[in-house]
């Protein structure tokens, strides 16, 4: 189940990441940590489903027990002496609230990263890139067609090689190799060769004409433009109340917190919002859908 | 006015002395789906590439070559990429990208097409061809026959008025060849466009074209309507007869009508009205029927109708030493089989189920198979029966998970190394028979074979002792055997098609197997090529070899194999003498059995057809005397 979100411009989507990834890793403050990892938690969830995200745990959880075990045990910076560790070193407040923002972010960048997995596929991927090196786009195209096809080859020479007794797999080590070797030596031919015909199609087909464009299946609609704006506003009031020192954090030589307000507490519910974006648009056309069928 | 004026065309390659192609004239008329055929190396992919500047080989020329009243050259390279499409042979190697959306636009883009113009004829040329419901796939998940229409969208999203293809469905199955031949005759028919098109497979195409142009040795022999081409190849005597579907040498070898019969329909209608004319003794019907079609008569040709040669025959004996005449394979076919001596069984399959996935669908289904000493069995069936997994099954590249497969009573070990561990540093030492190895499998790909740079070094890799001189004699007398003499310093891809073919068998015989498995060996061979090949499996055969064949082609089979067996659904359905099989079967059978079943009991091949009118023709003649 992928969603509407999913659906959107690569542009708005990579700008989403973008923006939640460096919110998360550069600004450790707790508040913002809880809000990106719970929100990363529950869209991952929506994308993937909870069976599927069990692997995603398996070696999530562990990173973040290391962070914060790394960082009790090994950071003894700080000023709030709790109690003395078994070697004699102190454990301190501070140590633990680094240790515990630390596995937090982890948790976050991991699952924001399991959610890009999901809604950026290859060929967005490989869209974006050809908006920054166009020329690239056509070369990553024609490798991705021609890698699995040299490997099919191969495999296809391997298996005609095998049935008369010249496989890779028959003789000692060193015939072995010398089977590899040839192998690899007439792909090269033969890729040559093969070129040809690919060279005379793509010639045939005006290949090298001046002007060429790059066509793409992505359409940038108006909804797109609304959601970048609305993305842009979030996140300008987001940086601007760090920026003002309204929503700040120092883990070292004191800890120390903005306290909770009002003011505060806006900013936490704007950042929510930007982090909620693509649960809110998912679930915005999942209402319509649902009333749309009710009305029928 | 003609689309495409060709005047005088010469052409040599580059430090070759022959010309390639001498004095060409031929005209493509606007709208026209026009047909060059000819054997292959006769010129006509030469004469192809010729009609698109990107494409014009190095060399000398002469003459001139105009596209809509324009000499080529002058036409820049932007109109000539929007105005002539090109489609050839191979499926993979013309696809660029990776998605079929993208190669779609490949063309456009080059163009420089705004995103909105791309977007609305990729849409409108997808719908054409039915492409909607896989523009979203990866081209590598598309199949052969899938693969070739999607180049030819890719070339019809330019909007051409000419579309050039270089024999497009030598590398597909006849079924697929059938769709992308339906698919042309729909852009010839509702788009208008002008095709010009090279094809082995006459069979499929001659229904559909509108002319014909027969090329021999880089020279244009003769340029008429599919009906009238086969009275003029044979006039000519040309070596094209034996391509022509089987109605045309049925209809030219009993009366060489001005107007041929093309389709099997046709064929069948036309026996049954000459078989009631002749019934009635009015002998006259022939040229009622011309008349009726408006076409003059020749007065000469068919009072000597009755003394033709079966073409096949003549052309076959004609040229190549190879080339048994047809009428002779298909009497020595019979004669193996009345006579079922007790060959001993040499391989067998017992009861095999395969499938490459644990998870996966079986691919073979409890299959059963026997191959008998010295026979030629074949195996036809449908796309994804199974017939390539039991080949590589039967030449121990995979095991079935149930069931075995024995070679002489014995079990195969896993991965059986063929002939090559069977009979060690003995290879060279005597004499070329296939008599001392064991089974060996020519792959449908011959290229995948070649490993090194020259055939004689590839054929050197078979042998325990290459630089003994017992080694160069037995290369020697192998490359005699299959024709390649002259060829062993070539490299192998420069080969053409057939001689690939022979220089890979060339190898793996070097190998002495008994056993021979082979895999769609006459996919892309010419009908010359194939009866030269079957005429040296026969040869082959007397000497003791087994042969097993995979293959689509039911002509070649009906002509050549001892025994058939149809695979579907990962299991034999019906075996028999191929004989007795094609004449069986309704639907999968030959185009003369499906023509004359009614009129000639069993008939398999033309020539059973054509004897046995002519058997009746002296008969009869015999009584009046």
């Amino acid at each position: 189940m992928r969603g509407a979100f999913a659906s959107t411009h690569p542009i708005v989507e990579i700008s989403f990441f973008i923006f939640m990834v460096l919110i998360t890793v550069l600004f450790r403050h707790p508040v913002l940590l809880g809000i990106s990892f719970i929100l990363a938690l529950a869209y991952a969830i929506r994308l993937s489903g909870l069976k599927a995200l069990l692997l995603t745990f398996a070696i999530m959880v562990p990173m973040m027990i290391g962070a914060l075990l790394i960082n009790v045990l090994f950071n003894h910076r700080g000023a709030t002496m709790l109690f003395y560790l078994p070697d004699g070193n102190p454990f301190t407040l501070e140590s633990l609230a680094f240790g515990a923002a630390s596995s937090l972010m982890i948790g976050a960048v991991v699952l924001w990263f399991a959610c890009y997995m999901k809604i950026m596929t290859s060929d967005k991927f490989l869209y974006l890139f050809s908006r920054i090196i166009p020329a690239l786009s056509l070369v990553i195209s024609m490798a991705l067609r021609l890698v699995p096809r040299y490997l099919a080859q191969i495999r296809k020479i391997a298996e005609a090689q095998a049935a008369i007794g010249r496989g890779i797999n028959s003789g000692n080590v060193l015939q072995r190799a010398r089977h590899g070797l040839t192998i690899l030596s007439v792909m090269v031919t033969w890729s040559l060769e093969n070129g040809v015909e690919t060279a005379d199609s793509m010639y045939a087909r005006g290949y090298g004409l001046p002007k060429r464009t790059a066509y793409s299946l992505f359409k940038f609609e108006y909804r797109d433009g609304l959601m970048l704006t609305a993305m842009a506003y979030l996140a300008v009031i987001t940086i601007a109340g760090i920026a003002l020192g309204v929503v700040q954090v120092t883990f070292f030589p004191l800890f120390s917190i903005n306290p909770m307000g009002i003011l505060p507490a806006l900013f936490y519910l704007v950042f929510l919002l930007a982090a909620a974006l693509p649960l809110i648009i998912d679930g915005y056309e999942a209402l319509i859908w649902h009333s749309l069928k009710s009305s029928i | 006015m003609a689309l495409i004026e060709i005047k005088h065309l010469s052409f040599s390659y580059p430090h070759e002395s022959s010309l390639a192609l001498t004095d060409v004239s031929l005209d493509v008329e606007q709208g026209d789906f026009a047909l060059l055929c000819g054997q292959s190396g006769c010129g006509k992919s030469t004469l192809l590439r010729h009609l698109k500047t990107a494409l014009v080989p190095y060399g000398r020329h002469g003459g001139e070559t105009r596209f809509d009243g324009r000499l080529i050259a002058e036409i820049s390279q932007r109109e000539q990429s929007e105005r002539i499409g090109f489609v050839s042979q191979s499926p993979e190697n013309q696809t660029v990208t990776d998605k079929v959306w993208h190669e779609l636009a490949f063309g456009l883009e080059s163009l420089g097409l705004d995103k909105a113009t791309i977007r609305r004829r990729v849409a409108e040329m997808a719908s054409f061809f039915g492409i909607q419901s896989w523009y979203h796939k990866s081209v590598l998940e598309l199949s052969g026959g899938q693969k070739q229409i999607l180049n030819l969208a890719a070339v019809m999203v330019m909007q051409p008025d000419l579309l050039i293809l270089d024999e497009p469905s030598s590398q597909l199955d006849p079924i697929a060849a059938a769709e992308f031949f339906a698919t042309l005759s729909k852009i010839n028919d509702e788009l208008g466009c002008t095709i010009l098109l090279t094809e082995q497979r006459l069979e499929d195409v001659l229904p559909l074209v509108d002319m014909v142009h027969v090329m021999e040795a880089g020279r244009l022999l003769a340029s008429a309507t599919p009906a009238k081409i086969g009275k003029r190849l044979l006039l000519q005597n040309s070596s094209m007869l034996e391509a022509l579907p089987t109605p045309m040498r049925v209809a030219l070898a009993l009366e060489a009508p001005d107007i041929c019969p093309v389709t099997v329909r046709d064929g069948r209608q036309w026996l049954e009205r000459r078989q009631a004319a002749v019934e009635k003794g009015n002998s006259s019907w022939l040229l009622a029927d011309q008349e009726k079609s408006g076409v003059a008569v020749a007065s000469a040709g068919m009072t000597t109708a009755s003394t033709v040669v079966v073409p096949p025959t003549a052309a076959a004996t004609a040229t190549g030493k190879l080339a048994l005449p047809t009428a002779t394979a298909v009497a020595v076919s019979p004669a193996t089989k009345t006579n079922p001596a007790p060959a001993p069984v040499v391989l067998s399959m017992k009861n095999a189920w395969f499938r490459y996935k644990k998870e996966g669908v079986d691919i073979l289904q409890g299959l059963s198979l026997e191959l008998i000493q010295g026979e030629l069995l074949a195996l036809v069936g449908g796309n994804g029966s199974g017939k390539s997994t039991a080949l590589s099954v039967l030449a121990g590249l995979r095991r079935p998970y149930r069931g075995k497969v024995l070679m002489d009573g014995t079990r195969l070990g896993k991965n059986q190394q063929s002939v090559m561990n069977v009979a060690p540093g003995t290879a060279a030492d005597t004499a070329v028979k296939p008599q001392a190895g064991g089974l060996i499998l020519l792959p449908q790909d011959p290229q995948t074979l070649f490993i090194q740079s020259t055939v004689r070094a590839d054929l050197m890799d078979m042998l325990h002792h290459p630089h003994s001189s017992q080694a160069a004699a037995a290369i020697e007398a192998i490359a005699t055997r299959v024709d390649i003499a002259d060829l062993l310093d070539r490299h192998p891809y420069d080969l053409s098609g057939g001689e690939q073919q022979r220089a890979a068998l060339a190898k793996v015989l070097l190998a002495q197997p008994r056993i021979l498995l082979l895999d769609e060996p006459t996919k892309g061979l010419d009908a010359r090529r194939k009866q030269e090949f079957g005429a040296l499996l026969d040869e082959l055969r007397q000497d003791g070899l087994s042969v097993l064949m995979v293959s689509h082609d039911v002509e070649f089979c009906a002509l050549f194999a001892d025994r058939c067996a149809l695979l579907f659904d990962g299991d034999i359905v019906s075996e028999g003498t191929a004989r007795s099989f094609f004449a069986d079967n309704s639907f999968y059978t030959t185009a003369a059995n499906r023509m004359a079943r009614k009129l000639v009991k069993g008939a398999v091949v033309a020539e059973d057809i054509i004897g046995h009118f002519n058997e009746r023709r002296s008969c009869e003649k015999a009584d009046a005397a």
